[in-house]
């Protein structure tokens, strides 16, 4: 059972402390509030990334020339559909577009209207308009935000690489649940993409391959470097490779962050661990002299403990979930995702990772724990004649 | 009710070792007033703390109601504290944060009282040596003599069998000294054991008083 005296003994010293406490609380806050924003943040992202990687071809083969990405020869395809192993080789029109007016680029995608699975999952992801134009694109959310901001919002006049413009209908919106990638996309036919960028008809951006066995990527990978020895060939691991990496290096920013609030928080263990100020040894020596038991010195100092950690975690997380769901994660986010800056803004999808949390929890709330009942032991188990003198 | 056998008590100090006791044997009947005096450093002090179980003699032997206190183990020791002793100390040694009445109620705390019980226990306490009116004050507002008497009552709360008060009237001007020895005075009609450890003159020659015990140097004279 619960000693009620004791927690209230224990919430009594917390306060007769006031300015410590204040102290602690606002680090120990800080530092679950950035683990949590971060685990919050990457939680997310990688939702996200998945969600994208999923969806993502087995290989991607690109023409390079003088070690310059160029169009490829759509005739390739061909040739790739012949290697065993191959069940499909499609050739992608696609590229940059950049929107001057809120200097951002936006991902032409062109599509083939007739090819049944694109138009399958393409009439899943978006909220058609009735719109009946020859010429007409689905654009991300974020796209379409942009361009409505800027009274775009029945066509935009695309300029092709003569100067002369192309009036493109805006048809639909795609979802938000893979918003990462579908944000700052607009898909258009293949000879709207085309006639934009100026690729010729037997040109293509580049090759995509499915593969069904995924043991036989990397040998099928190696035989298209070998017939193709100008073409660069990705595959689906090293895009998330990749991924990982632009991951890795932003989230280097935050370390900064998180080292300077991690040092405070260990020098407050530190400083508790070393020792404790004559004052709480004569408090502690008080107490066993009117009979607590060293058992009951330790469990007031739990509770101490406990009530400190556990309201600055509670704190923390709610503080986090508020900033990274409510404010959009400002600051954090852009060290995260900060490649798309170029790229329309997107939502940070909810992700509650239980397990995330419970891991920023283990590392703050217990040792805080430790390190309030260690020095109190220390002194607890000496004479108590020996303590207040 | 205490026996105190060839007690002997050393302190390592600096890697000197003090001797605060040597050989000291004396026995005190239950319900009885002592008086220990002597000069400061004389041993008095550390004889209270070895009947309250607050430390252990070097050599010898403690025994309260027969039982052999100096070989309790630190738990069992508390254990006998909170339900035998009360100590009045020289400065109160309250926790000056926190109210009269919260201060009261500290040896009750691991407990774990009924509430309503409690409450009116530690109130009664408090009209008892008059201090009930001061019962929300914080005590470091509090002057001397009433935060000797949130002592008294501190450490008469668990109704002990034997009060033990270390100088009680160092920090009090002589009016307030008379009126904390009118409160032992109508303490003794409790029958409990009270030994008092003091160099002021006016606890010598009181009527109450069963025995007066001088210490020098570690030793009763």
């Amino acid at each position: 059972m619960i000693n009620l005296y004791l927690l209230e003994y224990a919430l009594n010293s917390i306060l007769r402390e006031k300015l410590k406490s204040l102290f602690i609380v606002t680090v120990f806050t800080l530092l679950v509030f950035l683990l949590s924003s971060v685990f919050f943040i990457t939680s997310s992202i990688k939702y996200e990334l998945d969600s994208t990687l999923d969806a993502l071809p087995e290989i991607i083969v690109q023409n390079q020339q003088a070690s310059r990405t160029i169009d490829i020869d759509t005739n390739v395809a061909d040739k790739i559909l012949n290697i065993a192993g191959v069940s499909n080789a499609t050739p992608r029109v696609w590229g940059y577009y950049y929107f001057k007016n809120e200097d951002v680029y936006f991902t032409l995608v062109g599509i083939d209207e007739f090819e049944k699975p694109y138009k399958k999952s393409l009439q899943n992801a978006i909220k058609l308009f009735d719109s009946k134009h020859t010429d007409a694109m689905l654009v991300g959310n974020g796209v379409f935000k942009m361009l409505k901001k800027h009274y775009y919002k029945e066509y935009l006049n695309f300029i092709k690489p003569d100067g002369s413009l192309k009036k493109i209908y805006i048809d639909g919106v795609f979802d938000t649940k893979t918003a990462l990638e579908s944000n700052d996309i607009i898909v258009m036919s293949n000879e709207n993409v085309r006639d934009i960028f100026g690729i010729d008809e037997t040109k293509a951006t580049d090759i995509v391959v499915k593969i069904p066995n995924k043991n036989e990527i990397n040998t099928i990978a190696y035989k298209i470097k070998t017939l193709y020895p100008n073409a660069r060939v990705i595959t689906k691991e090293d895009i998330k490779v990749s991924y990982q990496n632009i991951f890795d290096y932003k989230s280097g920013l935050f370390l900064a962050l998180f080292v300077v609030s991690i040092f405070t928080f260990f020098i407050i263990i530190y400083d508790k661990t070393s020792g404790a100020t004559s004052e709480q040894k004569r408090e502690v020596g008080i107490l066993k002299a009117l009979g607590w038991r060293v058992d009951d010195v330790l469990k007031e100092k739990f509770y101490e403990g406990f009530i400190l950690s556990f309201f600055s975690y509670m704190l923390g997380v709610m503080l986090s979930a508020f900033y990274v769901y409510i404010l959009k994660a400002p600051f954090l986010r852009d060290i995260f995702i900060g490649y798309s800056n170029l790229k329309p803004p997107f939502e940070l999808v909810f992700i509650f990772n239980f397990q995330s949390l419970f891991i920023v929890f283990l590392l703050s709330v217990p040792i805080y724990i430790f390190a309030t009942i260690i020095p109190s032991w220390k002194i607890a188990t000496k004479d108590a004649d020996e303590v207040m003198r | 009710m205490i026996q105190i056998k060839n007690v002997t008590k050393t302190f390592d100090i600096n890697k000197e070792k003090i001797t605060a006791l040597k050989n000291v044997t004396l026995n005190i009947k239950e319900g009885n007033v002592i008086v220990l005096k002597g000069s400061s450093g004389s041993g008095k002090s550390t004889l209270l703390s070895l009947i309250s179980a607050l430390s252990k003699p070097t050599s010898g032997e403690v025994i309260v109601d027969e039982k052999h206190i100096s070989k309790l183990s630190d738990d069992f020791a508390s254990i006998y504290r909170r339900d035998n002793i009360g100590i009045i100390f020289q400065r109160y040694n309250l926790i000056p944060n926190l109210s009269a009445f919260e201060n009261i109620l500290l040896p009750q705390i691991p407990l774990n009282p009924n509430k309503k019980t409690i409450k009116l226990h530690v109130e009664n306490i408090m009209k008892k040596f008059h201090i009930h009116h001061k019962k929300d004050v914080i005590v470091k507002n509090l002057s001397g003599g009433e935060q000797q008497r949130i002592a008294i009552a501190r450490s008469y709360i668990n109704t002990p069998k034997i009060i033990l008060a270390d100088e009680p009237t160092a920090n009090l001007d002589k009016k307030l000294s008379l009126s904390f020895i009118e409160i032992l005075k109508e303490l003794k009609q409790t029958n409990l054991t009270i030994v008092i450890a003091t160099h002021d003159p006016l606890f010598f020659g009181l009527d109450f008083v069963d025995e007066e015990i001088e210490l020098k140097n570690g030793e009763i004279v």
